[in-house]
């Protein structure tokens, strides 16, 4: 009974432990990519620009198919919804666009980036954990978080802020649409912008600067702490999209919380 | 001016790699770590550039202390002391030319076509120039093992270490490797720690033999040493016959 005990009081510790260990990790992660953003000295010629085409452009159909998708449904199911109750059509797209501004877009661009660019820097960093080229890396003095993460960091802010105002013209546009073709809205009616405040415009665009910027680095902590063989770099592109999905989450949540507290008018 | 293993142990849970190692490396010579797959040569390797540290005794490369300094002040002990890793580890997303330009244009004060004129030139001591341009993708593995060395090269170290550097070579490519090493050994007096199996390599290439069996230096010394060895775990190993008194993981 007391060996048991013991048992489990251990593996309580060890779990303590490595959650304190994982975020004193990824706060040090964190802190040498915001260093390393003013460091120019090692940095791969070219890279930020490449990683913004593979972050940014490689991005551009599965933005726009989904977001489009999701705008045309959103706008159907309120449009109907109003017809049951008082078929008074006008204050859905002043509504619509506001909610998508400061809510919706940041986080359904920075969760359809946290799968598909979460994923890929887990698997390249962890790959070269696997191969030996971070200790390689460590072995030339150059840190791995600069040659590494900050390139995909800064790309990431730029491109997640440039998709997510991409994805809010895409689909205010695709809910216009399917307003106007299946409802008769007129495109007057609902391009109305009045409601959106400048409290709005800076939530949507902080979130999405944040959101850019969390991605990298939490995949890039799981791709860093990544086990042994492929198995160890499978697992670790796993966590990736978990942790930088759940990240964006919790992060919006608190600047939702924050933002309708101070600059926000609901 | 040495390498120095003093009564080295290293731990990896309940695993017992090292035990006790012990030996040293002067500049100039070619050091073979010898012994079976799995025994922890290049867990003893590892531990001259704090790539690992011991869970106790001292590694000291020309009297620093290796596994008592920090991340950052490591890096002055990595300049002098390189290292060409067993898949050669050169970054997929820099060409040849990018790998061997990368530490030199970190770490040397100079312009950038000085650093493209001696990554060059370290490319075309390989005879890797007319490659440059290529990516490690696109290359095979006796050419990236080349470039890995000249990498390592890059910011001329005193000592370089290489796991397994002919594994997967062909006879051809392996011995380019070996020769290499004699020449990095006999013109820049540099202090070469070699871990392989390559009989033929070892034989050729090697000044001096350290065995690994059971976690310890089971022997070090000249080649002659072994050659006229009777101990039979050392003829075993030299002869790899299947059987005998040699222990080895996994088997």
């Amino acid at each position: 009974m007391t060996g048991k005990l013991y048992e489990m009081t251990a593996n309580l510790g060890g779990f303590v432990t490595g959650i304190f260990a994982a975020a004193l990790s990824l706060f040090s992660i964190a802190m040498r990519t915001f260093r390393g953003v003013f460091r120019f000295r090692g940095r791969a010629q070219g890279e930020v620009l490449k990683q913004m085409y593979l972050i940014g452009n490689r991005s551009l159909i599965f933005v726009t198919v989904t977001l489009g998708a999701l705008g045309m449904v959103l706008v159907f199911q309120v449009c109907l919804q109003i017809n049951k109750i008082t078929g008074d059509q006008s204050q859905v797209g002043p509504e619509f666009i506001k909610g998508m501004i400061h809510a919706f877009v940041p986080i359904l661009t920075a969760m359809m980036l946290a799968t598909r660019v979460g994923a890929g820097i887990a698997a390249e960093t962890g790959s070269m954990v696997v191969t030996e080229q971070i200790d390689a890396l460590r072995m030339t003095g150059v840190d791995p978080v600069d040659f590494i993460l900050v390139p995909r960091f800064i790309a990431s802010v730029v491109m997640t802020f440039v998709l997510g105002v991409y994805a809010m013209v895409i689909v205010i546009v695709a809910g216009a649409f399917m307003a106007h073709s299946s409802f008769g809205v007129n495109y007057n009616v609902f391009f109305v912008f009045d409601k959106v405040t400048g409290g709005d415009l800076f939530i949507g665009s902080l979130k999405l600067i944040v959101h850019g910027g969390a991605i990298p680095i939490v995949a890039g902590y799981c791709g860093l702490t990544t086990g042994r063989g492929s198995e160890g770099v499978g697992n670790a592109t796993t966590r990736a999209v978990i942790n930088s999905s759940l990240a964006v989450i919790i992060i919006d949540f608190i600047i939702s919380g924050v933002g309708l507290l101070t600059v926000q008018k609901i | 001016m040495s390498i120095i293993f003093k009564d080295v142990h290293r731990y990896f849970g309940s695993k017992k790699v090292l035990t006790g190692v012990n030996m040293s490396v002067q500049p100039g010579e070619k050091l073979f770590v010898i012994g079976t797959s799995g025994v922890g040569k290049s867990v003893t390797i590892k531990h001259i550039i704090g790539l690992l540290k011991p869970t106790s005794g001292e590694v000291s490369v020309d009297g620093v202390r290796v596994d008592k300094v920090s991340e950052k002040e490591l890096f002055t002990i990595r300049r002098k002391v390189a290292m060409v890793f067993q898949a050669s580890a050169l970054f997929d997303s820099l060409s040849l030319l990018e790998n061997v330009m990368l530490p030199i244009r970190k770490h040397l004060k100079l312009k950038d076509a000085e650093v493209r004129k001696k990554a060059m030139a370290l490319l075309d001591e390989v005879g890797m120039l007319k490659h440059a341009g290529l990516y490690p993708s696109e290359i095979g593995d006796g050419m990236r093992k080349r470039v890995a060395i000249a990498r390592a090269l890059s910011l001329d170290p005193a000592y370089v270490l290489f796991d397994e550097p002919t594994t997967g070579l062909d006879p051809v490519s392996a011995r380019r490797v070996d020769s290499l090493i004699s020449q990095l050994a006999t013109e820049r007096n540099a202090g070469c720690i070699i871990v392989s199996h390559d009989l033929v390599s070892i034989f050729s290439t090697a000044t001096k033999i350290a065995m690994v069996y059971k976690g310890i230096i089971y022997k070090e010394g000249p080649i002659e040493d072994f050659h006229s060895s009777t101990d039979p775990v050392i003829r075993q190993f030299l002869s790899g016959s299947s059987s005998g008194p040699m222990e080895t993981p996994g088997f």
